[in-house]
């Protein structure tokens, strides 16, 4: 017997949660090839995290450019953990792909030819990052979600997907509820995508929208599927001092300059060449270690400068007027006349859900779902390995989106058959809603988030050691078995946020677990994972993915994948 | 600027409201030590995360850029994840009560209906039009010049702030509203578009068009991006004309009516551009204010009659008249 057993169930061709880049490239695609698709949105599309994106999308358009380049770059960025054939397919059709979107609309700034504007990024050998001014992602998600909007497609905002139908190696939709009414639905579909994006709402220190709660990480591990490399979260170098909200890397592009307390334009130390455009990895522990040995600015010393004062203004109005407006928003200090306080803040998830380079999610490292597909930040195709280059997690969205929409019409045109959902695929979800709204303990949500957030940031960040990720595991621990104790105020069925952010933290727990569990086993240093108790790369025994499967008690047990080698051999890395 | 302390304690009053379960709306206040960096969205936090879990408003970026967030702060628009608190407080002398941008809309709390926004929004059409090559080898030529034309229509981030302070769609729910025509604007001043005209058409429609618009100015206050709507409908005015698209009706004759007077005296003629855009007939309605307007001395009995000239002439009419002549786009 269901829990509802009068549930609405909707029947489609593909269903797609989320609807940022990557969603709504895949939803434009299934839609203009006459497949009946939904997109599931717990926002509208347009309030989605990939607008957020300030500096630029990659593309090698540049006269002395190369795609090869690109490919190298990426690939050095990585730390060598990138898969390089789908680092090739990306490199290879970002061009086409950048264009494609300008055709679609998209404002990209211009250079005197009238050709899009590129711009220099950390840990490139060429300008490359095509930019729309310092609001980038918003003018590419605007571009795609407008045409996908003129081609029909069907979007379910304000919707919560809850749980995925998962039986056999095979996907059949999710369920959701409407947030507005927690009227609940299955959406029983041929082939299902995941696009949820980022989690870096997992610290306390981080860039992210609210909405970064990771929700389909953890509703894929409830299955039993792995997770892949979770242990490698990006530290961006440049966090505004306060809050963790981003100016980006557009402002060393365009020659922003660090200095420490001492005026020390310190990057001299770490990367003699690049110095503040090398790779984000790199720049964020430099900034980090000035501020550990006491040379920080701003609050408790907790910051560094960066200072664009010798810039013509006209360049910062022009190219950051985004940026200059948010520095002095949240800080009151404006760049045209002062140095900005900024630390490294967690941004960006490489590891996530895995996925063949089809954009078809992996059941392990060798084995293959079915009709299930995910694409964008939530997952690990994997394209950025240990460390992701600024200006291609744009780029990986849009693409990538658009190619798992592609893979879906072929697999459908395939014949992909419908495994006719039942009012009890519905009960996992109804009965997660049912134990919160019902709990009556005496811990709340907001609470147990802070603990969370305030340990990943101390003990799961950019410096890790073998005891301060055991202790992370510990909390963790104790907050999931604290969570069964809270209680929400809310009752209410109408736009019940507060059951929502109690939904998010259960996921934000479980995959928090895998973030630390991945950053223990992995004993060695390579992008974004640094291990003070093991400073150096080992090739030997960790040029591998890791995959994690958690079972029902949270228990995570590894296994790793192999790394898809190819033109580039791994070597040493400096900028 | 008196000096600047690092917090202060003050009580936030809070419109509340749930339709499933309240009959009428009502406000509740929190007390809490404010700090100097802190953003109206913070103390939304800090409202539901510390006093009451059931507070309810929209939320994301919390940077600006995902337009979420628009409320009204004593009736004020603002986007409250860029709004600084202090700022606020010391403009309402530290008495601030949070509202939904739109309260008969309100669904809870600050969350409200937005169906009216995008269904406007959806109306005209917002895309480029073009056979869009799905594999292109190339981009688009666009120079510096063209793409400074769109005036950064393109920032507009549909956070809604503009369209719930237009006092004209609060009185003719037809009005497309700021928010859509700027939209309509970035669309259609972009040169990779070819539904230039349809999409004037759909703005020049009365009732609902740029013609409808009272240019009060709000919307420009009300837009947390500088996206400026007011300025985009004046364009689209223009563009109007430009592409033929603009028909004689009352809206256009009173704007050239308005010309027509420069061009005879250099001043504004009040009563010939009653009788221009409305005919003899027309002016009838028009007695009453005609009579006060002539007490006052803004026209006199003989104003609007044919071959009698109660209008003197400005000195340097002839500059003036070269001006309109160079810069105007369409004939009388």
């Amino acid at each position: 017997m269901s829990i509802n057993p009068d549930i609405k169930i909707y029947e489609y061709d593909a269903v797609i949660v989320g609807s940022g880049l990557a969603g709504l490239a895949a939803a434009k695609e299934l839609t203009e090839a006459g497949k009946k698709t939904a997109i599931i949105t717990k926002l509208h599309p347009l309030r989605s995290h990939s607008g957020a994106a300030q500096g630029g999308i990659n593309a090698a358009l540049g006269e002395e450019d190369s795609t090869e380049l690109h490919e190298f770059d990426t690939v050095k960025g990585s730390d060598y953990l990138a898969d390089q054939d789908c680092v090739e397919l990306m490199c290879t059709k970002a061009p086409e792909t950048i264009r494609w979107a300008e055709r679609m609309g998209a404002t990209f700034s211009r250079n005197e030819e009238g050709n899009i504007a590129i711009r220099p990024f950390g840990g490139q050998s060429k300008p490359r990052a095509c930019y729309a001014k310092d609001r980038t992602g918003l003018a590419v998600l605007q571009a795609i979600y407008e045409q996908a909007f003129r081609a029909g497609i069907e979007v379910f905002d304000e919707w919560y997907a809850g749980d995925l139908i998962y039986e056999d190696g095979k996907a059949s939709g999710v369920v959701a509820y409407n947030i507005r009414n927690s009227e609940p639905a299955i959406f029983n579909a041929k082939v299902t995508m995941f696009a949820t994006g980022g989690h870096a709402r997992a610290y306390r220190f981080n860039s992210n929208a609210h909405a970064n709660t990771g929700d389909s990480l953890s509703i894929v591990a409830r299955h039993g599927l792995p997770l892949e490399d979770m242990e490698f979260v990006q530290f961006h170098p440049s966090g505004l001092g306060g809050s963790g909200v981003l100016i980006s890397e557009a402002a060393r592009g365009e020659g922003g300059r660090l200095y420490n307390s001492e005026g020390e334009r310190f990057m001299s130390k770490y990367a003699p060449n690049a110095m503040e455009l090398a790779s984000r990895d790199v720049v964020s522990r430099a900034i980090m270690q000035e501020v550990r040995e006491g040379r920080g600015v701003g609050k408790d010393g907790q910051s560094v400068n960066i200072d664009l004062t010798h810039l013509d203004p006209e360049i910062i109005l022009t190219r950051l007027p985004e940026l200059r407006e948010l520095a002095i928003a949240f800080q009151g200090q404006d760049m045209l006349k002062e140095p900005i306080h900024i630390s490294a803040t967690a941004h960006y998830s490489m590891g996530g859900i895995p996925t063949n380079i089809n954009c078809e999610v992996r059941k392990s490292p060798t084995e293959m779902t079915e009709g299930f597909y995910a694409a964008g930040e939530c997952a690990c195709v994997s394209v950025h390995g240990a460390n992701r280059l600024g200006a291609n997690s744009v780029l990986e969205a849009l693409l990538f989106g658009r190619h798992a929409g592609q893979n879906m019409v072929k697999k459908l045109d395939e014949g992909i058959e419908l495994r006719k959902a039942k009012p009890s695929d519905a009960d996992t979800m109804l009965a997660e809603i049912e134990k919160i709204k019902t709990s009556n303990g005496n811990e709340t949500v907001p609470g147990l988030r802070e603990e969370l957030q305030t340990g990943m940031t101390a003990d799961a960040s950019v410096f890790r050691t073998k005891e301060s990720l055991e202790r992370q595991i510990a909390l963790i621990d104790d907050l999931l078995v604290r969570f069964n104790n809270i209680r929400i105020d809310d009752k209410s069925d109408t736009f019940n946020t507060e059951l929502q952010e109690a939904i998010e933290l259960g996921h934000m727990l479980e995959f928090s677990k895998f973030i630390v569990v991945g950053a223990l086993n992995r004993e060695e240093s390579r992008g974004g994972h640094y291990r003070e108790d093991f400073p150096t790369r080992n090739d030997e025994k960790f040029l591998k993915h890791t995959y994690a499967y958690m079972d029902k008690e949270f228990n995570i047990s590894l296994e790793w994948g192999d790394v898809v080698l190819g033109k580039f051999e791994p070597k040493e890395r400096t900028y | 600027m008196s000096e600047v302390k690092d917090s202060r304690k003050v009580t936030i009053k809070a419109w509340r409201f749930n339709a499933e379960t309240d009959y009428l709306p009502y406000t509740k206040e929190y007390t809490m030590e404010v700090g100097k960096d802190e953003l109206i969205l913070d103390l939304m936090n800090r409202i539901k995360w510390e006093h009451d879990g059931s507070f309810s408003y929209r939320r994301s970026c919390r940077h600006g850029i995902c337009g979420a967030c628009a409320i009204k702060v004593n009736g004020k628009s603002v986007l409250a994840c860029k709004q600084n608190a202090i700022e606020l407080l010391d403009l309402f002398d530290n008495d601030i009560t949070l509202e939904p941008s739109s309260k008969k809309r309100a669904i809870k709390d600050m969350i409200i209906d937005k169906s009216d926004f995008w269904e406007k929004h959806a109306a005209v059409k917002p895309y480029i039009v073009a056979d869009i090559d799905p594999t292109p080898e190339t981009e688009t030529k666009q120079s510096i010049a063209q793409f400074n034309a769109l005036l950064d229509a393109d920032l507009c981030i549909q956070c809604g702030a503009c369209h719930y302070a237009c006092p004209a769609l609060e009185v003719n729910d037809a009005f497309l509203g700021p928010a859509a025509l700027a939209a309509a604007y970035r669309f259609t001043a972009d040169t990779r578009d070819e539904a230039k005209e349809e999409r004037l058409q759909i703005t020049f429609e009365s009732g609902s068009g740029v013609w409808d618009c009272v240019k009060c100015f709000e919307c420009a206050e009300a837009c947390p991006k500088e996206v400026n709507p007011i300025e985009k409908i004046g364009k689209l005015h223009n563009m109007q004309f430009e592409y033929g698209v603009a028909e004689s009706n009352v809206a256009t004759r009173h704007a050239e009516g308005f010309l027509r007077g420069m061009k005879k005296t250099g001043y504004l003629d009040e009563a010939d551009i009653v009788t221009y855009s409305e005919g003899l007939l027309g002016t009838f309605k028009h007695m009453g204010t005609a009579m006060k307007m002539m007490k006052s001395g803004k026209i006199h009995w003989h104003s609007g009659i044919p071959f009698i000239n109660s209008i003197p002439k400005i000195k340097n009419l002839d500059e003036v008249q070269k001006l309109i002549e160079i810069s105007q786009t369409n004939k009388l």
